[in-house]
């Protein structure tokens, strides 16, 4: 799990080209959106899309289950986790 | 019988029969919400309101059902309606409202304010007749340092989706109306509450974040239709594993043209090309299109009452008069337009400085003025960079107050800072996501900006 986190730290400053973030600032338990990384709808979607081609998954889920899925860090780890496993 | 005469709640069509009770006026997340109910909450709190002296109503909103109770119960109660350009404190304080009807009572804990959610229905609905002369100010961003305000009437926004039903009401049906942009701009708060309302059409209230989300909403109603942007629209990457497809009635895009790829593969992925919508805050719904293959650009058909003033031979600035523009008087769009046989015409790019990012207006005057408002900034200039998104870069002077905090706690603090101070009056969107800080704006001898000198500071470190 710890190295699913660190990989999806590297794709987030990656895919959504964030300067001057580095791996050590995105904290994994703090939200993404808002207050905590301050990601934007944009983001959002660049990052459903970068996820479902880095780990060959097909994302499905409600409105509101996708809000939880995409809260943190370690949120969206658990999500993979089990699209994987599936 | 037609849609709008099951429910209607926003037609002013009395609807007390029965059967019109128990029907889905929205989805919510998990469970859905019933005519009966939102009838009761919205003469609830149209009551409370009638009670109250205040006059200038903002309404404020996260979720879209309490969106729609607010602006019907501040309908049926006389009030003026604000919606700001966003949903911040600030943004309210600035255009002036007394009150604010909102879900989301702490964010306006400093303002005359009103729960909308914590008001218990009571009672019989009271008379739907509504008051076509009330007013309604949006506020949008203009060419200049401030907001720009845009007056309507309500009786122009129900014309106005009352001619929406006339165009596509059939092709719909009974559609859900899924949504990917926000209620409180005005092609949201048209299309995905004030037209199912008044057509008797449910409405998911959450926003669709992600396009595999359409797949259970599609699942979970049979049949949908989807009202969304370019910015959404070009990152779905596969319209084709949208399922059950024939769920899908129609997509509908606005805020700028679709990229001519991204219409040719919603069409050939989906079976359906999508209808895009021409319009704007100040002039309505103008003119709408639907991908043809192989005609190039596609020119824009414009709705049944609008008028389209454009030179036929060359591009020119296009002007609108429509049943929906302030005293239906003549506007500028901003636009250049090329008229073309059948009140069709060709959009050909922008004439004024009204920039876009990602299909939002932005004012880079305004938002360098509110920088330039904090003791770290003296003097900004903002530029709208392309890329794989298109965003706002922000080249700041700072202070000696700025320079000190930087040298303290670091150029990633203090651009952290005026993020979150730029974030209280801007969508998320539209904040600078690139900062460069420098000693002077490069200018000219002129004492004149150089903008190529700007874009270079984003450029040079890649």
């Amino acid at each position: 799990m710890n190295t699913l986190i660190d990989e999806l730290k590297q794709l987030i400053i990656k895919v959504l080209d964030l300067e001057d973030v580095t791996p050590a600032d995105i904290d994994p338990q703090a939200p993404l959106f808002g207050d905590g990384l301050g990601l934007d709808s944009i983001d959002a979607l660049e990052l459903g899309v970068a996820i479902q081609k880095r780990y060959h998954i097909t994302l499905d889920a409600t409105s509101v289950e996708t809000r939880r899925h995409f809260y943190s860090l370690a949120n969206l780890a658990k999500f993979i986790t089990a699209r994987q496993a599936s | 019988m037609s849609a709008a005469d099951q429910i209607g709640v926003f037609s002013g069509h009395r609807s007390q029969h029965s059967a019109t009770q128990h029907k889905v006026v929205a989805y919510t997340g998990d469970g859905e919400l019933l005519a009966g109910d939102f009838y009761a909450r919205v003469a609830g709190i149209a009551r409370h309101l009638r009670q109250r002296p205040e006059q200038r109503w903002a309404l404020v909103c996260d979720d879209t059902f309490w969106f729609a109770v607010g602006f019907l119960a501040l309908v049926q109660a006389r009030k003026t309606l604000i919606f700001p350009q966003a949903s911040g404190p600030a943004n309210v304080a600035e255009a002036q409202a007394a009150a604010v009807l909102t879900d989301q009572p702490t964010r306006f804990s400093s303002f005359v304010s009103l729960d909308v959610a914590a008001i218990t229905a009571s009672g019989t609905p009271v008379g739907t007749d509504l008051d076509d002369e009330l007013l309604i100010e949006l506020y949008t961003s203009g060419s200049t340092g401030r907001p720009k305000r845009v007056d309507k009437l309500l009786g122009q926004l129900r014309a106005e989706v009352a001619a929406l039903e006339v165009q596509w009401g059939q092709t719909l049906g009974d559609a859900v109306v899924l949504a990917t942009v926000p209620h409180h701009h005005l092609y949201g708060l048209l299309f995905r509450v004030l037209w199912p309302l008044w057509a008797g059409r449910s409405f998911y209230a959450p926003t669709c974040a992600q396009a595999f989300e359409f797949n259970a909403a599609a699942r979970r109603f049979g049949r949908c239709l989807m009202v969304s942007s370019p910015a959404f629209l070009t990152r779905v990457t596969d319209f084709g594993s949208l399922q059950p497809q024939d769920a899908f009635r129609a997509v509908f895009s606005s805020g700028a043209p679709l990229p001519e790829t991204t219409a040719a593969k919603i069409a050939n992925e989906s079976g359906h090309a999508a209808i895009e919508v021409y319009g704007s805050t100040e002039t309505g719904g103008i003119a709408w299109r639907k991908w043809e293959p192989e005609v190039g650009q596609t020119p824009w058909q414009s709705f049944a009452g609008v008028e389209i003033a454009a030179p036929e031979n060359t591009p020119g600035f296009l002007r609108v008069r429509s049943p929906w523009t302030w005293r239906a008087d003549w506007v500028e769009t901003g636009d250049l337009g090329q008229a073309l046989p059948q009140r069709r015409f060709l959009l050909c790019g922008r004439a004024d400085s009204v920039l876009k990012v990602e299909d939002k207006r932005v004012s880079l005057a305004e938002m360098e003025q509110r920088l330039v408002a904090h003791e770290f900034v003296s003097e900004a200039c903002l530029l709208i960079l392309k890329g794989k998104r298109s965003s706002v870069g922000a080249v700041a002077v700072l202070s000696p107050a700025g320079r000190r905090q930087l040298q303290q706690v670091g150029a990633q603090k203090v651009r952290k800072l005026l993020m979150e101070m730029l974030r209280a009056w801007y969508e998320p969107v539209l904040v600078p996501r690139k900062w460069r800080f420098v000693e002077e704006l490069p200018g000219n001898a002129m004492g004149k900006i150089e903008m190529a000198r700007l874009q270079a500071l984003f450029t040079e470190r890649g």
